[in-house]
This record gives structure tokens, C-alpha cells and sequence, in this order.
């Protein structure tokens, strides 16, 4: 049987697929501006962040409604926390994109930084966390969603090594520590990316089967 | 605070003359908790309760097999007094019953078919069984008036309070608030809440909401069969069995 809840499931999955789209786009133009020097494709980015906030707002409203109209139980409930969980870590992945192209546009009036190939490896690592916890989530994919988890730790090798090649650089190269600042944080916010894509895997594994391994690796540490 | 078994069943077969109502039947109850037993219409899970208290007999052509038992003693032992096993389980049924006769009366009912007739133990314990039924504040100036003359919420609380009155250890509760608004409603869960502390309370309800709200652990029935048992939080975010997930998500059918 078919009811008006799962209607209403199939079009918040499709908000969330939307926004996914968008945010994907979005993280993949950050990293192409900087790589390319693409002012074009930075304020693409920044002027493309306000349709992710108007879905992320959509998704809470129509999942509050849910919540509150359909008292969802079940694979149901556990779908309709995940989807709230997934648009914020979403919504701040876009934010990352926009910060990405910030950069971007400041670092693109100024002579470049040989980091190029490492931001556009880093970017490719994230990118790819990015996608395929997006498709973990539309398949239901347990496993998928896993690989997505075991993948942070290679962005955040990646992270550590940049960040010390750019202070290395900084050392020997003074007038160049501003770019390498704003270098620096442009780096971070792709470990960031790194991160909640494991965020967003961790909520779909969490939909599928209804246990939290969100700091799983913290409290299996400490206890 | 440890578990501890109530009310046990164990390959509990039940059947109207050629009608196989409840197969292989086997799980616990726990004293001082709410146990909710859910399932769509004909499932057995008003039979189940029924067997406890065993209303059932009345009904000509049923048998029972397996076991069933409250603190070990086996209830369909021939030679268990069915009066006495009624004083120890209560029950409350889904559209209020009050006797004809004053709120008072209502309450006292039970003690005098016992064979209590001091009137202060009589008088005590019909103000501790409104009170308990959180019915006393609205009762307390006019209990010799007709229990029928209250409202549909206090009439089932007057139930629950004429239950209370012989002490029973077991509270049944077919579809206690099914003919109630959402106040009076309200007021019986709450009360299930405040109940437990006393009783063992087996609840059939049609609402899983309710269930969900009152119970500890639920028990989804279905065709006769236990599908799947366990605490409340779990059965109602990550139950086992498919068969538990498309009915309380609505996919039944």
C-alpha cells in the first residue's frame, strides 16, 4: 500500500537529491576555479549558494512537517532524521564551496603558487567522498556508505602533507606568506569536505540500519 | 531495577472449535511494565489477552495448548479457582462499563463480592482507587451519584478505578481509550504511566501511537502469530522483521 507519508518521503528525497546535485556541482567549480584561475566559475559558485540554502530550509520545513503531521516510525522516521542530518552537512559543504572560491578570486589576481596539482588532487579526493556518499544515499548502499568512511583518512594524509609543504614554502618565501595563508585555509576547507561527506555516509548508514556510527572510532578508543 | 517475568507463554496454541486463532505463541511479560500488543484486526491479539484472565472459557468449542503462567503457577490448571485468578488480573474494556448504580458502588463492587464489609476498609479503598484512577478530584463530592452519569473519560477511569479497588497484580486493557477524545485520552495514558509502578499492565491498542507512547516493550501480532516482540524504542525505530516494519509504517496490504 501506498500512502500519502511516502509520497511526501519521495519528494523530500528528491529536495535532498537536488540539493546534492547542486552542491556537487558547486564543490567541483570551487576546486576548478583555483586549478584554472576561473574567476567566471568562483562567482558561479558564490551566486549559486543561495538556491542550496532555499532547499536546505525547504527539506527542514517539510520534514518538521512530517514529523509532526504523519508520526512516521520505523525505516521511515529513520529516513526522515537521516535527510535532516544530510542538508545540514549539505548546506555546509556548499559554504566550504563558496569559501573555496573566495580564495579563489582573491589568489587569482596574484602571481600563482606552485600547489596547484596538490589542491587539484586533494579537491579530486573529496570530490569523489562527496559523490559517492551522494550515491551510497540514493541506493541505500550500506557498503558504499563504509568506503566512504574508510576514504577520510586518505584526504586527511593529504591534508597534513599540503599543509607542511605550504609552511615549508612560506619559510623560504616571505612575500608569498599571504597566498600561502589563504593556500592553507583553502586546504582545510577541502579536509573539511572530506569530513562531512563522511557525515553524510555515517546518516546513511544510520538510515539503513538504524545504528550510529558517528565517533564510533572515539568511543570504541575511550572506553 | 531487575526484570521480572509476570505473566509467561510458551508454545501457546489457541483454537475456537476448528479455528486455529493463536499458533506457537511464546514470550514474557514483565512485571511493573507496560506491554502493548499490537496488530491489525483478527490478529489474536485480543484473544491473547483474553486467555489471561481467561474470559475465554465463556466462549463454547475452545481449547487451549502450551503454557501459560503468572509466577510460575500455570493459569488453565483445571484446578486454579477462575474467581480468584479474575481478582488478581483486572481488566478494562474498550467502551466504558460502569454498573448502574453510584460512582461509591461502582468502586466498592469488588470488595463486597469478595467479602469485605468493613465499611472504613471500604471507604479507604474507594477513595485510593479514585485516587489512583485520577478520578478522586472530580468524584469526591458526589459519589453517591450514578456512575453513568459522568462523562465518557471519567467513566473509564471509574473502570479502571473499580479494577484497582480488589488490588489485582495484572491490569488488561482492551483498547482502553478507543471511544475517548484526545483529553480524556490523554489522561488514561498518563495514567498507565503512573499505574505501572503497581501493576503489570498488558495493553491491546489499535494506535500504534499509543502504543508507542504508553508501552515498554510492544508485541506485534499477525494472523495468529507473533511476529516480532521487544522493548518499544527499538520495535518502533529498527524492528526486525519486514513484516513488523510494513505494518507499523503504514505498507501493509
Amino acid at each position: 500500500m501506498y500512502t500519502h507519508l511516502h509520497e511526501e518521503i519521495e519528494a523530500l528525497k528528491l529536495k535532498v537529491l537536488k540539493m546534492a546535485a547542486l552542491t556537487e556541482e558547486a564543490v567541483g567549480k570551487a576546486v576548478r576555479s583555483y586549478v584554472k584561475k576561473d574567476l567566471y566559475l568562483a562567482e558561479e559558485v558564490q551566486d549559486g549558494d543561495v538556491q542550496v540554502n532555499r532547499l536546505d530550509v525547504e527539506i527542514d520545513e517539510l520534514a518538521l512537517r512530517l514529523l509532526a503531521l504523519e508520526q512516521p516510525v520505523a525505516g521511515d522516521l529513520r529516513f526522515i532524521l537521516g535527510c535532516m542530518r544530510i542538508s545540514v552537512d549539505l548546506e555546509r559543504v556548499a559554504d566550504e564551496a563558496v569559501n573555496i572560491a573566495e580564495r579563489s578570486i582573491m589568489l587569482s589576481s596574484r602571481p600563482p603558487l606552485p600547489f596547484q596539482d596538490d589542491v587539484a588532487e586533494m579537491g579530486g579526493k573529496a570530490m569523489a567522498m562527496l559523490q559517492h556518499a551522494i550515491q551510497a544515499f540514493t541506493s541505500g548502499n550500506v557498503e558504499a556508505a563504509l568506503q566512504v568512511c574508510s576514504l577520510d583518512n586518505e584526504v586527511d594524509v593529504l591534508n597534513h602533507k599540503n599543509m607542511r609543504k605550504v609552511i615549508e614554502y612560506m619559510i623560504h618565501e616571505t612575500p608569498a606568506i599571504e597566498r600561502s595563508v589563504h593556500t592553507i585555509i583553502l586546504i582545510r576547507r577541502l579536509e573539511r569536505i572530506g569530513d562531512l561527506a563522511t557525515n553524510i555516509a555515517e546518516s546513511v548508514v544510520f538510515i539503513s540500519e538504524g545504528v550510529n556510527i558517528k565517533h564510533k572510532r572515539y568511543f570504541d578508543e575511550h572506553q | 531495577m531487575t526484570e521480572q517475568v509476570k505473566v509467561s507463554c510458551r508454545n501457546l496454541h489457541f483454537y475456537y472449535s476448528d479455528f486455529h486463532a493463536l499458533q506457537d505463541i511464546t514470550f514474557d511479560m514483565y512485571q511493573h511494565q507496560a506491554t502493548a500488543l499490537i496488530g491489525p484486526s483478527g490478529c489474536g491479539k485480543s484473544t491473547f489477552l483474553r486467555c489471561i484472565n481467561r474470559m475465554n472459557d465463556l466462549i463454547a468449542g475452545v481449547r487451549v495448548e502450551g503454557s501459560l503462567t503468572m509466577d510460575g503457577q500455570d493459569l488453565n490448571d483445571p484446578a486454579h479457582d477462575v474467581v480468584v485468578l479474575r481478582r488478581r488480573v483486572g481488566m478494562v474494556f474498550q467502551k466504558p462499563n460502569p454498573f448502574p448504580k453510584s460512582i461509591y458502588e461502582n468502586v466498592a463492587y469488588g470488595l463486597r463480592v469478595n467479602g469485605v464489609s468493613d465499611r472504613n476498609l471500604i471507604d479507604t479503598r474507594v477513595e485510593e482507587s479514585l485516587k489512583l484512577a485520577a478520578l478522586w478530584d472530580e468524584v469526591k463530592d458526589r459519589l453517591d451519584q450514578s456512575g453513568l452519569s459522568l462523562s465518557g473519560g471519567q467513566q473509564q477511569r471509574l473502570c479502571i478505578a473499580r479494577a484497582m479497588a480488589v488490588e489485582p497484580e495484572v491490569l488488561l486493557m482492551d483498547e482502553p481509550a478507543s471511544a475517548l477524545d484526545p483529553i480524556a485520552t490523554q489522561k488514561i495514558e498518563e495514567l498507565i504511566h503512573e499505574l505501572k509502578s503497581s501493576f503489570t499492565i498488558i495493553i491491546v491498542t489499535h494506535s500504534m501511537q499509543q502504543a508507542a507512547r504508553v508501552s515498554d516493550r510492544t508485541a506485534f501480532f499477525y494472523m495468529g502469530r507473533l511476529i516480532e516482540v521487544g522493548p518499544t524504542s527499538k520495535l518502533f525505530t529498527r524492528p526486525e522483521n519486514k513484516q513488523t516494519e510494513d505494518y507499523i509504517t503504514g505498507r501493509f496490504g
